[in-house]
């Protein structure tokens, strides 16, 4: 067997080692094999990178992570946003998003789903890794119903279950951090490890919270999250409908011009309509409309000042 | 030079056919979650579990699942709330024994962690967490959400005269 096919047969090996093990075992699988001379330090060094770029996706990240980064965007949602404190639309507004939580497909996140309304007449929602959703008082006086609502929220929802806040995490961070959770095995973290995560945490919530609140999510991810929408609220019961009849209210609103939160970082709504009905046409059998729903609704926006 | 490669060969494989065999452990990676009577979130909870917790699953695939805790309890979880149990190959080399980790258990509180984020606020005074704190605290009962949708007929309940 020539020295080409035996590398090429050790490169194969390892890289089973890297989809079925985690990081620091290939960095320890390495040294044992640097150790006894089975492969050059330059190549253990080569396996440990390529197996640390491999690993770096959004992918990787631990639900208690995404539990953090959730927070910490949220805490900066929240620093631009003012919280509209009223407890029973509070409750309300949860328990809407609990029942498409539970029709979802990620119903348990780490801390769960919790839902907050902002004082702001911007129509706008935006949701943090980690189950933290924020939707504006603007946003409630344009839906007018149960089902609207519900659909907004399922669309959120659809964010947080397909990672998308995650996503816009920039690739060099992810490299960092994972180098940083690979070679240290503390929990509890030195002065200047400690120092090197927090400014690497300060950057991630950057990344994440330019693209919620200044560029938007890349289009892609908003017709998926249109996609979801329809599928969770179906399967919860409420009609797809309610997302079409969210986004009517937007066409050809004369506020859409100041260009200011949905209106900036969403395509366009005739655009997301089409799709959506779409989508829909086939789901809408056993989908009823309930006017105890619409009562209730209204029931819980009646006093929004 | 031939033999390693073989005992590579035969180390992967191995490693393979254990992972297929360990799918049937296990571990719980939200915070907490319950063991619940029946495949319904609202159902009754049966034992409380936490982030960490091994269990062995009974049947079931995607959404929900039949599993038994180490005290032989038997009920269901969603399977959002759990992983499948990794080995970790080293600890295997070392002793010969099927130790195991998971990842999300073996990377628990590492990264960016309740350590991290302290730094972070120290460093941002003028951020608060006041909201984010009450957020997290938002809990609505199951037993009420299970209301909810009997009184919308919405879930199980559509349709439902």
């Amino acid at each position: 067997m020539n020295k080409t096919k035996i590398l090429a047969l050790i490169w194969v090996g390892y890289f089973a080692f890297a989809f079925l093990t985690s990081c620091s075992v290939v960095q320890q699988g390495a040294d044992v094999l640097g150790a006894t001379g089975q492969i050059s330090e330059s190549d253990k060094q080569a396996i440990v990178k390529t197996s640390q770029a491999v690993q770096a996706t959004f992918a990787e990240i631990t639900e208690e992570q995404e539990y953090y980064i959730g927070r910490g965007v949220a805490a900066l949602i929240l620093s631009r946003y003012q919280v509209y404190d009223d407890p029973s639309l509070t409750a309300y507004i949860n328990t809407v998003g609990q029942s498409v939580v539970y029709f979802s497909d990620r119903p348990e996140i780490y801390a769960g789903y919790h839902f907050l309304v902002l004082d702001t007449e911007e129509v706008n929602a935006l949701s943090a890794p980690g189950g933290l959703i924020f939707v504006s008082k603007g946003l409630l006086r344009r839906c007018k119903n149960e089902e609207m609502l519900a659909d907004v929220l399922a669309h959120e929802v659809g964010h947080v279950t397909a990672k998308h806040g995650l996503q816009s995490i920039k690739k060099s961070r992810l490299v960092d951090l994972f180098g940083i959770i690979g070679t240290e095995a503390a929990k509890r973290y030195g002065p200047e490890e400690l120092a090197q995560l927090t400014n690497l945490y300060s950057s991630t919530l950057g990344d994440v919270v330019d693209t919620l609140i200044l560029r938007g999510y890349d289009r892609k991810f908003e017709y998926q999250a249109d996609t979801l929408s329809v599928k969770f609220s179906a399967a919860a019961g409420y009609l797809p409908q309610g997302l079409v009849d969210f986004l009517q209210t937007m066409v050809g609103d004369s506020t859409a011009a100041s260009a200011k939160g949905w209106f900036k970082t969403h395509p366009s709504s005739e655009q997301r309509i089409e799709k959506i009905q779409t989508e829909a046409a086939s789901l809408k059998d056993g989908l009823a409309g309930e006017p105890i729903r619409t009562k209730r609704f209204q029931k819980a926006v009646a006093g929004l000042k | 030079m031939k033999r390693p490669i073989a005992s590579t060969a035969v180390i992967s494989l191995l490693i393979l056919v254990m992972c297929l065999l360990a799918a049937e452990t296990l571990i719980v990676k939200v915070q907490s979650t319950g063991l619940r009577k029946n495949p319904k979130f609202y159902a009754p909870v049966l034992v409380n579990l936490s982030a960490g917790d091994k269990i062995e699953k009974i049947s079931g695939q995607e959404g929900w699942l039949q599993v038994k805790t180490a005290n032989g309890v038997v009920g269901w979880v969603h399977s959002s709330a759990v992983q499948v149990q990794k080995f970790d190959l080293m600890a295997m080399d070392k002793s010969m024994k099927t130790q195991a980790s998971a990842s999300e258990v073996a990377l628990a509180g590492k990264g960016f962690n309740k350590q991290v984020e302290a730094d972070y606020r120290a460093g941002h005074p003028d951020l608060s967490y006041v909201w984010v704190d009450k957020m997290i605290l938002i809990k609505v009962p199951a037993s009420k959400v299970e209301e909810f949708m009997r009184q919308g007929k919405l879930g199980e309940f559509r349709g439902a005269k």
